[in-house]
């Protein structure tokens, strides 16, 4: 599988998690590739974010052109 | 499949076809693969192209996928002044990208070269460090394809990228955010020019696109720098529809018939595209005009480059960097400055005030811009001097030193 290299794994789980609206989101992958620890997959039909990598820390809310992503309480 | 020479190409758009059709003809065995099981959908661009780029990468632009012949484009400051910069023929055209990317796949494979289509790159395969295969997630099983070189052709959010390390996660201000809709009922002031707007309050660090698609039809969008503004594209766009002048004279009776998003790198080239065994090219090797946003040109020719050099090192059994190096050589001397100046001029413009580029505008509004002559290049930094405006001389004299005028 895929390596480690940009996971960092926070100390304390992190308070937040992504949360991308499949109804809104337009599969345009910006969120994917701005992600700074790789969190977020994208297949065929919908984006994933994965729980376990995401840091809560919101970088992908500056790019996503249709404000479908929210950061939740975890 | 498995012969010597195999080349893998990830990604079926413009880059990836072009890389492709480059190989195939070189010679090589190609597979093109791709994550989706439509190619050329969903539209994720403006749809422009010029005819520079295919007709140096010697792929003839599929007619039928042409819309609209375009001169050139008019500029809106922020301030409304408009600046003109056209050609009495065609240079260039708008197309649809649907069919585009589908034709150029298509004769990709009928050059020669193999698909397959709904595989998602989900690692490697090294032998010694050097690449030489992708393991891919294909209808629910796991298959693993060898290859003498990986071409990465699969867009800003490139898997290979990742993988080879070639490509760190990009900053948001990086990305420019894409919201546009393919629009019918247009009535546009231009049929062959397309019309690009500016302003911090319409567009922050970026613009608005009206591109003509002929019979009424358009293509209007919005590309917002990463982390800029307050609000989302989509939100600027749809306000820019509803409230702005140029937008009411031409679109008030417009329906949209389709919705796109997109993420441009705009950054510029990544640093090194080629590693052992692979090379990136289009958006992954951040193929795109810093401040139009255009790549498809680019992707083309670059793709042709690739092609050749895969297909040269695959032949000969040499897939070091430094071998596929080359391809890296020849299109940085083809473009390399031109990114490298484009850049600087980008800094330049998200510097300047909208109050200056109306200004600058003003200077130049009227002017064929296409073809200034040195004098004129003159009268206009001494009318730009005359002005005392200090911001609008910094200004000038930043496009002085990029040769600009």
């Amino acid at each position: 599988m895929k390596s480690s290299r940009a996971a960092k794994t926070p100390r304390k789980k992190p308070s937040k998690l992504a949360l991308v609206n499949g109804e809104m989101c337009g599969l345009c992958e910006g969120c994917s590739a701005v992600c700074p620890a790789n969190a977020i997959d994208v297949l065929e039909a919908f984006v994933v974010v994965i729980a376990d990598k995401c840091t809560g820390c919101g970088t992908c809310l500056k790019v996503c052109p249709v404000g479908a992503i929210s950061l939740v309480e975890r | 499949m498995s012969s010597d020479n195999h080349i893998i190409v990830v990604g079926a758009g413009p880059a990836g076809s072009s890389t492709a059709l480059a190989a195939v003809r070189a010679g090589a065995s190609v597979t093109i693969v791709d994550r989706k099981t439509n190619v050329g959908i969903p539209v994720q661009c403006g749809e422009a192209i010029g005819k520079l780029g295919p007709s140096i990468a010697e792929i003839e632009i599929p007619p039928e996928s042409i819309r609209a012949p375009i001169r050139g484009f008019r500029v809106y400051s922020p301030g409304l002044v408009s600046v003109d910069f056209a050609y009495n023929e065609p240079n260039g055209y708008v197309l649809d990208r649907r069919v585009f990317d589908k034709e150029l796949f298509a004769r990709a494979t009928e050059a020669g070269a193999d698909s397959l289509l709904g595989a998602r790159v989900i690692d490697l395969t090294r032998t010694i460090g050097t690449v030489d295969g992708i393991v891919v997630r294909h209808q629910g099983e796991r298959k693993t394809l060898k290859a003498k070189v990986v071409v990465g052709a699969d867009g800003t959010n490139s898997e290979i990228a990742r993988l080879t390390g070639l490509r760190r996660a990009l900053k948001p201000a990086d990305l420019d955010s894409c919201y546009a809709y393919e629009m019918t009922n247009c009535d546009l002031e231009f049929s062959d020019l397309m019309e690009f707007l500016l302003g911090s309050q319409v567009c922050p660090r970026g613009y608005i696109w009206i591109f003509p698609k002929g019979e009424g039809r358009s293509n209007v969008g919005i590309g917002v720098g990463g982390g800029f503004g307050t609000k989302t594209a989509r939100e600027y766009l749809d306000h820019f529809l509803k409230h702005h002048e140029v937008a009411r004279r031409q679109l008030s009776k417009a329906k949209v018939i389709e919705c796109r998003v997109g993420a441009l790198p705009v950054c510029g080239p990544n640093e090194k595209n080629v590693v052992d065994g692979a090379l990136l090219v289009g958006d992954a090797a951040g193929h795109v005009h810093p401040i139009t946003g255009g790549g498809m040109g680019y992707a083309v020719v670059c793709g042709s480059i690739a092609g050749k050099v895969a297909a040269q090192c695959a032949s000969e059994g040499q897939v070091t960097a430094s071998r596929l190096k080359e391809y890296e050589i020849q299109w940085r001397k083809r473009y390399g400055e031109e990114f490298n100046r484009s850049l600087k001029l980008r800094e330049l413009l998200i510097q300047a005030e909208d109050e200056t580029l109306d200004k600058l505008a003003g200077l130049v509004t009227g002017e064929s811009v296409v073809r200034l002559a040195a004098a004129k290049k003159i009268k206009i930094l001494v009318k730009a001097t005359a002005t005392g405006d200090t911001k609008l001389i910094a200004l000038m004299n930043g496009l002085r030193k990029l040769r600009m005028v």
